[in-house]
């Protein structure tokens, strides 16, 4: 492009000097995300290390072992835990640098993406000026003149913006490669790391011990250091991965050291042959719990059409004898306005987590679709042991002597998950809401009735009782205005709980309490009819309308999401089943036609 | 004769699974993805991953050998017992005058 143009017009010559052509911005092949990846794979394996130096300088030390070739062994483990906990120090700070590596390397994406906006700018503002530089009357040309002017202080700005990133790229990579560097040999290592203290230590010291309840432990981790906090992560992820009281981003950071360690271990032992029983259970537990995550992940966000971001809650791939416990959120439950928590029921098992995420997932779509300014958390809960048979798959009677002791243990490891979520949340509290589904409707209702719960909304879908000592809305602590129950006319498991007089619970000795969508109960009924609801409420199919009421476009998914938002306005009620002492049970929504609602604008 | 308690095989058994836990810890850094740094720090990351899979792997080794010391000190422990058992049986038969 030609930098000035002359022209004649009369007895003068006039010059225009155009700007100069903005400089080309440089490529740069660099992703973040990988990165990260890369810097939570070195934070597992400092946890694996560190656990060799933990051992070494406890149990291995073997105290009941008194004899000559006790002290010198002794004195030989020493040294190699002590190695083993500068490795882990220095291989917990190389990951600390590249995550903020990553972090600044996606500032300077983001950077460039300016730049090059900004140059494509300014390269067609100097063509057109270059345009009306050849055709500029005498009169014009001060006008042009000063546009050019001003055209050239915009590129010098991007030529001193775009010196400014290369620099700043380049002393990002130094810092990156010199990290590296500097722990490269052994020797470096033990010269940096030796005989330093592990910060987490003397945090894990204060830290509460197990009769602490949230509150205590919170307060414990907010009076940490940033370090500390960082410290405590990469060393003892199990200490606060699934302790309640601690934030949200702290278990999920803690929680997928474990994952990542776990998944390295168990799988290790499995490509030699070397697996146990238990530990092939934990690790398809682990395997489910990776899967359920991408599922949140492989979702798009309503709003902000980005990827929908997880947090891994809980992880416990051994609990429950190895049928594993695991909680994953769609959205930040750090931050925002509105979080769900949903209690599954029948069958649910550590395995069962990519398909709760599923329903976790449709939930945090369709809430965020419904409120678009509001932002949303839904998280699945397996955290309780539940009954491991379906009545589908194992006929009537395995669901007909079920009773309630998993639902009332489950219910008060529920009741300090929410206590946890409300005290390790810093600012403003969230909108909470508790949904139970099935037989964790039951484990919802226990954990309201017994214990008292810290929830703005309850929700029972598709229930088959909550639980005997619950007799009506009000027996949960919760505002009656705000107790739900969604039931599906076709839904035979929603049909199992309490009707009338009869009391399973007491009369035959199992049952799990009245159903919340009766009159009597005093819950508000919304609507949850499905379009693909089967004819009658009989048969195998009608199994199949106990599982829909978090699928996309059903009034059920529509107006759990509305309550979980606080829109209650847009809620829509249904008529209360009830039980004439003339007849059986009567549902009015059973002869309704079921509406089809839009819960993700697709 | 200095005894040998039940625990010393116990921690034997620990040490073997520290060995396999870090050896597992020293696979995952090998493979940890250096593709996602700029061409000017993934060659300085691909040296770093491999020297310390190299010395984590150094570091399993040490612990496997922690397990291989305390086996031979029950391996010794129990020969020896096994000699005294013998002369002891030998030395029962002296406990009585023969004439």
């Amino acid at each position: 492009m030609l930098t000035s143009f002359r022209f004649h017009r009369g007895p003068r010559m006039s010059t225009i000097w155009l700007p100069p052509t903005p400089r080309q911005v440089p490529p740069l092949q660099v992703d973040p995300g990988e990165i990260r990846a890369f810097a939570a794979d070195l934070l597992a394996a400092a946890a694996q290390v560190d656990d060799l130096g933990t051992f070494a300088a406890g149990d291995a030390r073997i105290a009941d072992w008194h004899a000559l070739a006790a002290t010198s062994y002794r004195e030989s483990i020493g040294p190699l835990g002590r190695r083993a906990d500068a490795l882990s120090l220095a291989l917990r700070s190389v990951s600390r640098r590249a995550d903020a590596h990553a972090d600044a390397m996606a500032a300077l994406v983001e950077r460039r993406t300016t730049l090059l906006e900004e140059r494509i700018h300014l390269f067609d503002a100097i063509q057109v000026l270059s345009a009306r530089a050849h055709v500029a009357t005498e009169t014009e040309v001060p006008l042009v003149r000063a546009e050019c002017d001003d055209c050239r202080r915009r590129v010098e700005g991007f030529e001193h913006d775009l010196t400014a990133w290369s620099g700043d790229l380049a002393a990002e990579e130094i810092a990156m490669r010199e990290a590296f560097d500097r722990v490269l040999r052994l020797e470096q290592v033990q010269r940096r790391y030796g005989g330093v203290a592990d910060p987490a230590d003397a945090a894990l010291t204060a830290m509460p011990g197990p009769g602490a309840g949230p509150g205590a432990v919170n307060a414990w981790w907010d009076a940490l250091t940033h370090e500390h906090q960082q410290a405590v992560i990469a060393a003892a992820p199990g200490a606060i991965g699934n302790r309640d009281g601690i934030p949200p981003w702290a278990r999920d950071a803690a929680n997928h050291v474990a994952l990542d360690r776990d998944l390295a271990d168990w799988e290790y032992l499995e490509q030699r042959g070397l697996l146990t029983a238990g530990e092939e259970e934990m690790l398809e537990n682990a395997r489910s719990t990776r899967d359920a995550i991408d599922t949140i992940e492989s979702g798009i966000d309503p709003v902000t059409r980005e990827p929908v971001s997880s947090q891994l809650y809980l992880y416990d791939p051994a609990a429950f004898d190895r049928d594993g416990a695991v909680a994953v959120a769609a959205g930040n439950l750090d931050t925002a306005d509105n979080v769900s928590v949903v209690v599954p029921g029948f069958g649910t098992e550590g395995e069962s987590a990519p398909y709760q995420a599923e329903r976790a997932l449709t939930l945090y779509e369709s809430s965020r679709f419904l409120a678009t300014t509001e932002t949303n958390a839904s998280m699945f809960w397996i955290g309780y042991d539940a009954p491991d048979n379906m009545p589908w798959d194992e006929g009537w009677d395995s669901a007909g002597v079920v009773t309630e002791d998993m639902a009332t243990h489950g219910g008060e490891r529920l009741a300090d998950t929410l206590d946890g979520l409300r005290d390790s949340r810093d600012g403003d509290p969230a909108h909470l809401t508790a949904i139970g589904h099935s037989y964790g409707s039951t484990t919802t209702g226990h954990a309201a009735q017994d214990h008292g719960i810290p929830v703005d909304d309850l929700v029972f879908v598709g229930s088959p009782g909550v639980g005997g000592e619950t007799a009506n809305a009000g027996d949960t602590g919760v505002d009656t205005d705000h107790v739900w129950a969604g039931a599906n006319s076709r839904d035979p498991i929603a049909n199992l709980g309490n009707h009338g007089w009869i009391h399973g619970e007491t009369v035959f000795g199992a049952g799990l309490g009245d159903d919340p969508a009766e009159d009597d109960f005093g819950a508000n009924r919304f609507r949850a009819e499905s379009t693909t609801r089967a004819d009658d409420g009989v048969g195998l199919d009608a199994f199949d309308d106990h599982s829909k009421y978090f699928d996309h476009d059903t009034e059920s998914l529509y107006n759990i999401s509305q309550i979980v938002n606080g829109n209650y306005a847009a809620v829509e009620h249904a008529e209360p089943v009830h039980d004439p002492f003339y007849a059986g049970v009567q549902d009015p929504e059973f002869d309704r036609g079921p509406t089809a609602a839009d819960t993700d604008g697709k | 004769m200095e005894v040998v308690p039940l625990s010393v095989g116990r921690v034997s058994r620990s040490w073997d699974e520290q060995a396999l836990d870090v050896s597992a810890a020293a696979g995952q850094l090998g493979a940890a993805p250096t593709g996602g740094f700029t061409n000017a720090v993934e060659g300085v990351a691909a040296r770093f991953t491999s020297a310390w899979e190299r010395h984590t792997t150094g570091l399993a080794g040490e612990a496997e050998s922690c397990a291989d010391r305390l086996r031979a000190v029950m391996a010794d422990y129990m020969s020896t017992d096994q000699g005294v058992g013998a002369d002891l049986l030998r030395l029962t038969g002296y406990l009585w005058e023969q004439r």
